[in-house]
C-alpha cells in the first residue's frame, strides 16, 4: 500500500446513505407485519441492524483489500465452487423453496445472493484471461458452462437472481466485445432457460400470464379444454398474482408528489404483499412521495455513474470488468424491481439492494460495492 | 470489432499486459450500455410521474376505498315515559355475535360450534359463512341480540375469530301497557308502529360515524370520530299509565264478557286534547317480534286507524246542530210518530216501542231515532254537512299516531234521499274513536275543537299545545252537557242504569250500530256499542270514549256494553286525577229500576235497514204517522219547584220529572235558582240553578 489512495467519497457517501435510509424505511414497511407474526414492531429491524454491521465490516475490508489481489484462480475458482456447493446443499437442506441453509433459528443465508459476486469476480477473471480471444468456443464453452450451472442451481430457487445473472454476464461479455451473433445466441438460450424456468412453476407461468392476459381470455381461446388454467391455478388464486401489482400501484400512487409521510403509508397494513422486502421500494414511494422514489433511482445512477466511470478510468481489464460487472448486477437488479413495483414488468421476486429486508442480499450487496469501492480509488 | 485471432497468439499473450484495452468497439459498447441503463432509468421516472402526479388522484382514491372503512356510532334510542315518568319504553344494552369469515378456521366446525351454542342451523350458518368468504367480506353476523348465557358460554371458548358487539335493544318494561300508543321497533331498532314510528327521528337521535382504517383482513387499525353520536331525545307521553291500565283492564273485561269481537278506549283531556289512555283490544306486546304468519291485527290500532258508522252517539252531533240554528230548545216537543216513520222507499221504526211527542231531551235521552230525523230534518242537509265537519268528523284529528283514518262524511252533492235521515241518527258516516273523543271534548270543554296530543315533553321542552277551534257557542256547549247528564240521569236515559260515578255527575251518549257488511252489503245483526261521556259535568276532567266492536242482541247495546266501561273508567280516571266531588258524599242510591224496563237498554239502536218491511205494517205505521202529526197540546206552564238544598242529581232528576228545562252553573249543592221557587214557568223558558260546595 504504498500508493496513497484517495476514497471515493461520493459513491462511499451515497452507499452509506442508502443502507442506513433503507434500515429506516425497513423499520416503518415491516413493522405492522413483525407485530402481527412476532409480536414486535422491531423484530426486521433489529435482525437487520446486526446483518448491517456484518455487511458494512464486509465493505470496509473489502474496500481496503486491492482487487489485485482476486484476479487469481485460486480465489475465482473456489469462489464459483463454494458458492455451487452451497446451492447443492440449499436445494436439500431446504426441500421446498431451496432458498435458506438455516444456522440456528435466527440466522440464515440464501446461498444464490452470495452466488453473485462469486460469478461477478469468476466472470472479470475469465473474461480478462480470454480477453482477447472472447470469441472463440474454447472461451465460451466453458464460460457457458460455469455460467448456465450457476444459474441453473439458482433458477430453481427464484426466476429473479438467475435474471439479473444473465443479463449481468451478458453486459459483461458484450462491453469485453463479443460478437453480436454470440450475444443473441446467449439472450436466446437465456430465454430459453428462462421460459423453462417458468414454466416448472405454476405460479411462476401464472404471474407471466397474469401479466399479458389478465382475465384469461387469450388462454381460454388457445387452450378451451382449461388444462393450462387448472395447472395455472394450482398454487395461487388468479386473483393474487394481480393483486400484488394492483396494490402495489395503489400504494405508489397514492403517495402522489410528496408523500403521506415516514410511518404513514396504509398500504402496508398487509395490503402489500412483502412490504418490506421487494415491495419496499412501494413504501417509500407512498411514504416519501415522488421526493423518495425519485431520491432512491437518483442513488442507483450515482453508482451507476461512479461505477462506469471507474470501468473507464480503471489501467487494467480485471478492475475493468470488475467494477462493470458489480455495477450492472446492482443497477440490473434495482431497476428490475422498480419496475416490477411499479407494475412495468411482471414479479420477479428480487429484492432492491440495500433497501429490502435480507442479510444476505445486504452483505452480499455491500461486499461487492466494497470492491467497487477499491477499484474506484484505484481509478483515481 | 476485433477479427477472431489465430490461437496461437492467444496463448502466447501476455496475462499481465498493462495496456489498457481502449479501443473503439469498447468505449462504444459501453455507451450503448450507458445508454439503455439511462434509458430504463427514464422509464421508471416516467412511469414514476405518471403514477404519483398524473393519476394521484386516482389511486389516492383507490387506496381510500379499500382502506377506510366508515362504521356507524349507534346513538342510543330516547326513552318513552308516561306523564308520571315511569318508564314505557326503553333501550338496554344486548350482544350481538358477529364472525370474521377470512378469519375462521375451519367453517365446519366453526358453524357447528356457533349453531349449538346458539341453537342455530349448522348447514344453513356454514353457507352464510362460506358465501361471506367468498366474496371477500370481513364480517357476518351469527346471531344478534343474544341471551347473556349464550355470550358467556361463547366468550368462555376464548376464540378469536368471534366477535362481540353490542346493540342496544328496546324494552317495554310493561309488556302490553299501552302498546298500540308506544308501537314496536324492527330489528334494527326503527320504529314500525306507534310513536315509535311517527316520532322516530326524534327517538332515533343521530349516530354518529366513525372512520376506521383498515388491514386487508377488514381489522381496524386506527379509527377517528367524524361525527359524534347525538343520542335520541327522551319523549314524555300524556298518557298516564295507572289510567291506560285501568282503561285495558276495563276494556279487556268488557269485550270478554260481552263476547264482543275488539274494542277501545280513550281518555282524553278535554281542555288540551291531552290522551290520558288510549286502549284497544286485542293488544301485544311489543317485547315480542311479530310471530311468522301473524296477520298484525293484534297490533292495529283500532282507535285511530279503523273507522265505523258511530250510530247514535252522533245523534249529539244532530242536536248540537239543532240547538245553533233552530228554535228547538231542550223542552222543545219533538214527535215521534208512535215508532214508525215513513220515508221515501223506507220505513224508520224505533228499536222497542215508539214514542209520541216527547221533548227534545228526552229525544237524547231516550236515543229516539225517529226524534233524531225530525230534528235532523228541521237542521236541514246544509247545516248537518257542516255541523258534522265542524265537529272533525271526515278529517283526521292529528294525532301524532301513524295511519290515521279521517274517516268518511260524504260531500253533501252525493247524498241521497234519505241521507239526512241517516247521518241525523249516525248511519251513513264513518267515525274513529279518536274523532268521537274529540267531538265529545268539545262540548265537555265549552264548545272548543282541540287537537289530540300525545306528547306532553319531547327531550326537556314541554311541547305546545295546538290553538283550539270554536266550533260551538258555549251555551250551546253547556246545553248540550245537561241534556247528555239526562242520559246518565233520568230514569228512562239509555245509559241510567248503567253510569254511576260514587260522588260525581257524569254525562254521556250511548250508541249501537248495526256492523254494515262489505261482502253482502247488507247490515248484519252485530253491534258496534259505544258511549261516549264526560265527568264531572260542569267542569269536566276528561272525556271517555268507549267502543266496542262485534257484539250481539240485546245485551249487546251501548248502554249495557259501553257504559260500564265508562264508569268502571271514569271511576278510577276520577280517583287518580284527585277530581274534587261535586255530589255529596252520602248521595242516596239511585232507586233500584224494574225489570220491566230492560228495554229501555235497547233504545238507542240507530235502524239502518228495514227496506223489507211487510207493506200491512207500513200501512198501519202509516195511519200511525199521521194521527200523531198533530202538535202535542201544549200543557198548562208548570210552577217551578225548590231546588235549594239539592243535589245536582237530584234537580236534574226532578226537573226532568217535571218536564222543566234547567240549566246548571257551578257544581256541589244547588244555592240559587231563577226565576224563584213557585213561580210559573213561561213556554221555552228554562230554571236558572247555581250550585256552590
Amino acid at each position: 500500500m504504498a500508493l496513497k489512495l484517495k476514497t471515493d467519497w461520493i459513491l462511499f457517501t451515497t452507499i452509506l446513505l442508502m443502507v442506513f435510509f433503507g434500515a429506516v424505511m425497513l423499520y416503518s414497511a415491516s413493522s405492522v407485519m413483525a407485530q402481527l407474526k412476532y409480536g414486535s414492531s422491531w423484530h426486521f429491524f433489529f435482525r437487520q441492524l446486526a446483518w448491517m454491521a456484518v455487511a458494512i465490516s464486509a465493505m470496509m475490508l473489502l474496500k481496503r483489500t486491492n482487487y489485485r489481489k482476486l484476479q487469481n484462480p485460486a480465489v475465482a475458482f473456489p469462489a464459483v465452487g463454494i458458492a455451487l456447493v452451497l446451492l447443492l446443499v440449499v436445494y436439500f437442506a431446504d426441500p421446498n423453496h431451496h432458498r435458506w441453509i438455516r444456522l440456528g433459528p435466527v440466522v440464515g443465508i440464501q446461498p444464490s445472493e452470495l452466488a453473485k459476486p462469486a460469478l461477478v469476480i469468476f466472470l472479470a477473471f475469465f473474461v480478462t484471461l480470454r480477453a482477447r480471444a472472447i470469441n472463440t468456443r474454447y472461451t465460451l464453452l466453458p464460460a457457458a458452462l460455469a455460467v448456465g450451472l450457476i444459474t441453473a442451481g439458482v433458477g430453481v430457487a427464484d426466476l429473479g437472481t438467475p435474471i439479473v445473472m444473465i443479463a449481468t454476464v451478458v453486459a459483461v461479455l458484450f462491453v469485453a466485445g463479443l460478437e453480436w451473433r454470440y450475444c443473441m445466441i446467449a439472450l436466446g438460450m437465456a430465454a430459453m432457460g428462462v421460459v423453462f424456468l417458468v414454466a416448472s412453476k405454476p405460479y411462476r407461468l401464472a404471474r407471466i400470464v397474469h401479466y399479458f392476459d389478465p382475465d384469461y381470455k387469450i388462454v381460454d381461446t388457445i387452450d378451451p379444454k382449461g388444462r393450462v388454467k387448472a395447472y395455472l391455478n394450482t398454487s395461487l388464486t388468479s386473483r393474487d398474482t394481480n393483486y400484488q401489482a394492483e396494490q402495489s400501484k395503489i400504494a405508489v400512487g397514492a403517495g402522489g408528489p410528496l408523500g403521506l409521510g415516514l410511518m404513514q403509508g396504509k398500504q402496508k397494513l398487509l395490503y402489500l404483499p412483502e412490504a418490506h422486502t421487494d415491495f419496499i421500494y412501494a413504501v417509500v414511494s407512498e411514504e416519501l412521495g415522488l421526493v423518495g422514489s425519485i431520491g432512491v433511482l437518483v442513488g442507483f445512477l450515482v453508482i451507476l455513474w461512479r461505477g462506469l466511470r471507474a470501468t473507464v478510468l480503471i489501467p487494467d481489464d480485471f478492475g475493468r470488468y470488475l467494477a462493470l460487472g458489480i455495477t450492472t448486477m446492482l443497477v440490473v437488479q434495482a431497476f428490475m424491481n422498480m419496475s416490477v413495483v411499479l407494475g412495468m414488468m411482471p414479479n420477479k421476486g428480487i429484492p432492491l439492494p440495500m433497501i429490502s429486508s435480507g442479510g444476505s442480499s445486504l452483505v452480499s450487496t455491500l461486499a461487492s460495492l466494497g470492491i467497487l469501492l477499491n477499484v474506484s480509488e484505484h481509478a483515481g | 470489432m476485433p477479427v477472431q485471432e489465430p490461437l496461437t497468439r492467444i496463448v502466447l499473450m501476455d496475462r499481465q499486459e498493462l495496456r489498457p484495452l481502449r479501443d473503439l468497439s469498447y468505449s462504444t459498447r459501453l455507451t450503448w450500455l450507458a445508454g439503455a441503463a439511462l434509458l430504463w432509468a427514464g422509464l421508471i421516472f416516467g412511469q414514476l410521474i405518471s403514477l404519483q402526479v398524473i393519476h394521484h388522484k386516482d389511486y389516492a382514491r383507490l387506496a381510500w376505498q379499500q382502506q377506510e372503512m366508515k362504521v356507524d356510532i349507534p346513538a342510543p334510542r330516547g326513552p318513552i315515559f308516561d306523564r308520571t315518568g315511569q318508564p314505557m319504553a326503553m333501550s338496554i344494552p344486548v350482544e350481538s355475535v358477529s364472525v370474521n369469515p377470512l378469519k375462521v378456521p375451519d367453517m365446519g366446525v366453526a358453524s357447528e360450534i356457533l349453531a349449538r351454542i346458539l341453537h342455530l342451523d349448522a348447514g344453513e350458518l356454514h353457507n352464510r359463512i362460506r358465501q361471506a368468504y367468498d366474496h371477500q367480506r370481513g364480517f357476518l353476523w351469527v346471531k344478534r341480540k343474544i341471551s347473556s348465557a349464550e355470550a358467556e358460554e361463547l366468550r368462555s371458548l376464548h376464540l378469536d375469530w368471534i366477535d362481540f358487539a353490542t346493540e342496544s335493544q328496546r324494552h317495554y318494561p310493561n309488556g302490553t301497557l299501552a302498546a298500540h300508543v308506544l308501537g314496536s321497533v324492527d330489528h334494527d331498532e326503527r320504529g314500525n308502529a306507534g310513536i315509535e314510528r311517527s316520532l322516530d327521528a326524534e327517538l332515533r337521535g343521530h349516530a354518529g360515524q366513525e372512520l376506521m382504517l383498515t388491514d386487508v383482513k377488514r381489522r381496524g387499525i386506527d379509527s377517528q370520530v367524524a361525527a359524534r353520536p347525538h343520542a335520541g331525545a327522551p319523549l314524555t307521553l300524556t298518557i298516564d299509565s295507572r289510567i291506560q291500565f285501568a282503561a285495558e283492564r276495563e276494556l279487556a273485561k268488557g269485550v270478554e264478557e260481552h263476547h264482543a269481537r275488539t274494542g277501545s278506549v280513550i281518555v282524553m283531556n278535554p281542555y288540551n286534547g291531552e290522551i290520558l289512555a288510549l286502549a284497544n283490544y286485542p293488544t301485544f306486546d311489543p317485547n315480542e317480534p311479530p310471530k311468522p304468519g301473524d296477520d298484525g291485527a293484534h297490533r292495529f290500532d283500532l282507535a285511530v286507524s279503523v273507522p265505523f258508522e258511530p250510530g247514535s252517539v252522533f245523534k249529539v252531533v244532530t242536536l248540537s246542530a239543532a240547538l245553533e240554528t233552530t228554535e228547538l230548545r231542550p223542552d222543545s216537543p219533538i214527535n215521534c210518530y208512535n215508532g214508525v216513520l215513513r220515508l221515501p222507499g223506507r220505513v224508520i221504526h224505533e228499536a222497542h216501542h215508539g214514542f209520541g211527542v216527547i221533548p227534545m231531551h228526552e229525544v237524547l235521552e231516550r236515543s229516539s231515532n225517529i226524534g233524531a230525523i225530525q230534528i235532523g230534518f228541521r237542521v236541514g242537509a246544509q247545516n248537518m254537512y257542516q255541523y258534522a265537519r265542524r265537529f272533525g268528523f271526515g278529517s283526521t284529528t292529528g294525532i301524532r299516531l301513524p295511519a290515521e283514518s279521517s274517516g268518511v262524511v260524504r260531500r253533501l252533492d252525493r247524498w241521497g234521499t234519505t241521507s239526512l235521515a241517516s247521518i241525523s241518527m249516525g248511519h251513513e258516516v264513518s267515525t274513529t274513536s279518536m274523532q268521537l273523543a274529540r267531538a265529545c271534548a268539545a262540548i265537555a270543554n265549552g264548545g272548543l275543537l282541540i287537537k289530540p296530543k300525545l306528547i306532553l315533553k319531547d327531550g326537556d321542552s314541554f311541547t305546545p299545545t295546538a290553538a283550539p277551534v270554536r266550533i260551538l257557542k258555549p251555551q250551546t256547549a253547556i246545553t248540550m252537557r245537561q241534556m247528555m247528564e239526562g242520559v246518565v240521569i233520568s230514569p228512562h236515559g239509555t245509559a241510567h242504569r248503567h253510569v254511576h260515578l260514587a260522588g260525581y255527575t257524569a254525562g254521556g251518549k250511548t250508541g249501537t250500530a248495526q256492523i254494515f257488511d262489505l261482502k253482502t252489503h247488507h247490515y248484519t245483526h252485530q253491534y258496534n256499542a259505544s258511549f261516549i261521556g264526560f265527568a264531572p259535568v260542569t267542569n269536566p276532567a276528561f272525556v271517555i270514549a268507549v267502543t266496542l266492536i262485534g257484539t250481539t242482541g240485546n245485551g249487546g247495546m251501548g248502554g249495557a256494553v259501553a257504559a260500564p266501561v265508562f264508569q268502571a273508567v271514569a271511576t278510577e280516571a276520577l280517583r287518580v286525577l284527585d277530581v274534587p266531588k261535586d255530589l255529596p258524599d252520602a248521595e242516596p242510591q239511585p232507586e233500584q229500576t224494574q225489570p220491566a224496563e230492560d228495554d229501555d237498554d235497547a233504545d238507542d239502536l240507530a235502524i239502518a235497514d228495514l227496506g223489507s218491511t211487510d207493506p200491512n205494517v207500513m200501512e198501519e205505521t202509516a195511519a200511525q204517522i199521521a194521527g200523531a202529526e198533530e202538535p202535542a197540546a201544549p200543557e198548562t206552564g208548570p210552577r217551578v219547584p225548590n231546588f235549594r238544598g239539592k243535589t245536582m242529581r237530584a234537580v236534574v232528576e226532578e226537573a226532568a220529572a217535571l218536564g222543566l228545562a234547567v240549566s246548571l252553573d257551578g257544581s256541589g249543592i244547588a244555592r240559587a235558582q231563577y226565576p224563584p221557587a213557585g213561580s210559573a214557568l213561561h213556554e221555552g223558558e228554562r230554571v236558572r240553578v247555581e250550585f256552590a260546595r
